[in-house]
């Protein structure tokens, strides 16, 4: 038997597997996306040419989803990427010397999403929610955390503080995986504090800075659960992200051809963002 | 092995008991899983099962599945042609979902006796009717009987009061016990008791409105407008979304939200947040689910406020006083094995004496009061219960078709951008128009 042979032998139980999960349920999604299909029609749904994709397209609240969840991927993932970085860099000392403090720092990611917004929608609560009561208790008053004027930084906050941790992890990795020679040579030139850093370490991490912003930026565009968990749609759709949107469309309109077609959209989008961004680290040699 | 042995005969004799309890049950009933939902229908069960003229071929089996998206596999089994089950969990917002898979049922002779016209309804589809209703859920107006008192002894609150009605509403008002409340009287209480209008008042709101973007928070609106004379569509199916009296309603509900008589988060608020904000001690009065009242009156639950919270109906409207009113209960799935089995227990179901004692049981029933009151000493919650279903009760006009949830949805977002500020009255109204058009025509 040739080693090509082996191989592929060894690949096929992989390849079946594949197939059948997630092939069989790509091949249906694109099949109920060109159909008019509800749960009364599951087994039968009617073929009707791209009405779905048009409906969708023309649909504002599909817009405004979209702005939604491309505002807050963007948004999120800037802040956690800022916010590891200058952890990371700022504790690299400390934490050096006490490794155990990385277990601390990320700790809230152990948290499921969904959790973390019911634990929000205590804390915040203004009459058993610890922030509201101290600010009640210290200032006299307390803002609407979750009011549609505040409602898109208090959901912004809260997945920044939850997803920091990681970029700081993976940016403490980086900058901890720079050679110590390096920084020594750019010493003995007369490179110090922020001039090291912009010019020396910097570049070094900004292929592993470019990874945690698309991985942070994917996971912001596709949030679903805290959000969900803590203001549901929102005050007139104000909270509905794209997930949220094909969530609503699909189990409480019951409109599962424009639910997927809107989830083939997403995929589709997905696939290109990644293939160009892909392309642009391969480029710039990350 | 002594061990082994034994363990061995008592699982084959726990096998055998089993399957010669599946053998002889034929009619399987499924139910709404926990609750005192569970616990009353094991209970009506067991004494149908007892009864010497139930066929051994008829007697019932219950099954339960997790009450997480029920209603979403329950449309999908039926859809799909199961014969699982005989007889399920009907909810009158979905009735029209499940119609085309259900046969219309013949209740007891006595049904409109033990439950009345209006609980009768809740199990109605196209004039049909579809179930027995088991366990009713309605609306409540919860308030505060110190505050109340306090306010109808002193003279000079009763001035202030005046003036800040006058003020906000356009209409000077007087104090009045709630059971005498207009939804203006309403309003004004909850102006008076709010310290962004009040600064004296003993309490930081008003009122609590819950007004997530949720169809169920949409159902406790609608005994406002309702009592204004609305309606989702008149007798000839035209949508009457925008009409005077959802107006009047979404623009109290306005007044309210921007005098700051309603917690400032009310946006993200439904039932839990609601029963929390009412059990701080922080609010005056509210309009709440039936099912809160267990809790908000009990002292170890609700300390601060249970032992001055009292419950009575939505206050009342130029087109009288109104409730929403929903149900649960049983009907016939047109593929099962055993139809007639199944129609057989949903006919005892709607007797007087099976009635009661799924009451009895736990069960939430809105009996008439002639009925109820043979059990007002067990069961003494019941008994508003089965006189506002009856008195009060109603289903919007097309409250039960198939896209019933979804107007409700629609509702909940527009309604909820208007009250928000993100869209005009008219914006708001005319959207919601357009989409029930969509949905129920």
């Amino acid at each position: 038997m040739t080693r090509s042979t082996e191989n592929r032998i060894l690949a096929t139980p992989l390849v079946l597997f594949l197939l059948v999960m997630l092939g069989f349920p790509t091949i249906l999604d694109i099949i109920y996306s060109f159909s008019e299909v509800s749960f009364e029609n599951l087994r039968s749904p009617t073929f009707n040419g791209g009405r779905n994709y048009i409906s969708i397209l023309n649909d504002p609240e599909f817009w405004s989803a979209s702005w939604f969840s491309m505002k807050f991927g963007l948004a999120t993932a800037f802040a956690e990427c800022i916010l590891g970085l200058v952890l990371a860099v700022y504790l690299a000392p400390i934490i050096r010397k006490n490794t155990w403090m990385i277990a601390v720092l990320i700790m809230p990611m152990m948290i499921a999403p969904a959790m973390m917004g019911l634990m929000y929608r205590l804390l915040l609560h203004e009459f058993v929610g610890a922030l509201p009561h101290y600010m009640f208790y210290w200032l006299g008053d307390s803002p609407a955390f979750l009011s549609r004027e505040n409602v898109f930084t208090t959901v912004f906050t809260i997945e920044t503080l939850q997803w920091t941790p990681f970029a700081f992890l993976l940016f403490f990795m980086a900058y901890e995986a720079i050679p110590g020679e390096m920084r020594e040579a750019a010493a003995v030139d007369g490179a110090r504090g922020l001039r090291m850093f912009w010019h020396i370490e910097m570049p070094m991490m900004l292929p592993t800075i470019a990874v945690a912003f698309f991985v942070r930026f994917i996971d912001g565009f596709r949030v679903f659960d805290n959000i969900f968990v803590l203001t549901g749609a929102g005050a007139g759709g104000a909270t509905t992200s794209l997930s949220i949107y094909i969530y609503l469309s699909f189990f409480r309109s019951g409109e599962i051809g424009n639910a997927i077609a809107a989830s083939v959209i997403l995929f589709c989008v997905s696939f290109l963002a990644l293939f160009f961004a892909g392309r642009l680290l391969r480029r710039s040699g990350a | 092995m002594r061990t082994v042995r034994k363990l061995f005969y008592g699982g084959a004799a726990s096998a055998l008991l089993l399957a010669t309890s599946i053998a002889q049950a034929d009619v399987t009933v499924l139910g709404w899983p926990g609750g005192p939902e569970e616990t009353a229908l094991r209970a009506a069960t067991e004494i149908y099962n007892a009864r010497s003229e139930v066929a051994e071929d008829d007697k019932v089996k219950l099954i339960f599945f997790s009450r997480d998206g029920f209603f979403d596999k329950l449309q999908a089994d039926l859809a799909a042609g199961t014969d699982a089950f005989d007889a399920n969990l009907l909810a009158t917002y979905s009735i029209g979902r499940y119609a085309p898979y259900m046969t219309p049922v013949s209740l007891s002779g006595d049904a409109a006796d033990v439950f009345g016209e209006s609980v009768l309804k809740t199990m109605q589809f196209d004039g049909k009717q579809y179930g027995v209703p088991t366990d009713l859920s309605l609306h409540f107006l919860y308030y505060r009987t110190d505050l109340i008192e306090e306010l109808l002894a002193d003279e000079s609150a009763a001035a202030k009061y005046g003036d800040i009605s006058e003020k906000h509403l356009g209409v000077r008002l007087e104090p009045k016990s709630p059971d005498d409340w207009t939804w203006q009287d309403f309003a004004a209480n909850a102006l008076y008791f709010s310290k962004s209008v009040n600064p004296d008042s003993p309490t930081r709101y008003g009122t609590v409105l819950q007004l997530k973007n949720l169809l169920f928070n949409i159902m406790v609106f609608h005994s406002l407008p309702r009592s204004y004379g609305a309606d989702w569509m008149d007798a000839d199916g035209n949508i009457t979304v925008d009409s005077d009296a959802y107006r009047e309603a979404l623009k109290m509900y306005k007044i309210l939200v921007e005098a700051g008589a309603t917690p400032k988060d009310s946006f993200s608020y439904e039932y839990a947040e609601a029963n929390s904000a009412f059990g701080s001690g922080q609010v005056a009065a509210m309009i709440q689910w039936n099912a809160a009242a267990a809790d908000l009156t009990d002292t170890e639950k609700t300390p601060v406020t249970a032992d001055v919270t009292k419950t009575i109906a939505p206050p009342t409207g130029p087109d009288g006083r109104f409730t929403h009113v929903h149900g649960l209960g049983l009907g016939v799935n047109a593929n099962g094995k055993n139809p007639d089995g199944a129609k057989a227990f949903i006919e005892w179901l709607s007797t007087e004496d099976a009635a009661k004692a799924y009451a009895l049981a736990g069960g939430a029933t809105g009996l008439t009061s002639s009925v109820v009151s043979d059990i007002a000493n067990e069961r003494p919650d019941l008994v508003p219960l089965g006189e506002y279903a009856s008195n009060y009760g109603f289903v919007m006009n097309g409250g039960t078709s198939a896209k019933a949830l979804s107007v409700y949805e629609l509702q909940a977002k527009e309604f909820t951008d208007y009250l928000s500020g993100g869209k005009s009255l008219d914006e708001a109204l005319s959207a919601t128009k357009d989409g029930m058009a969509d949905l129920l025509n």
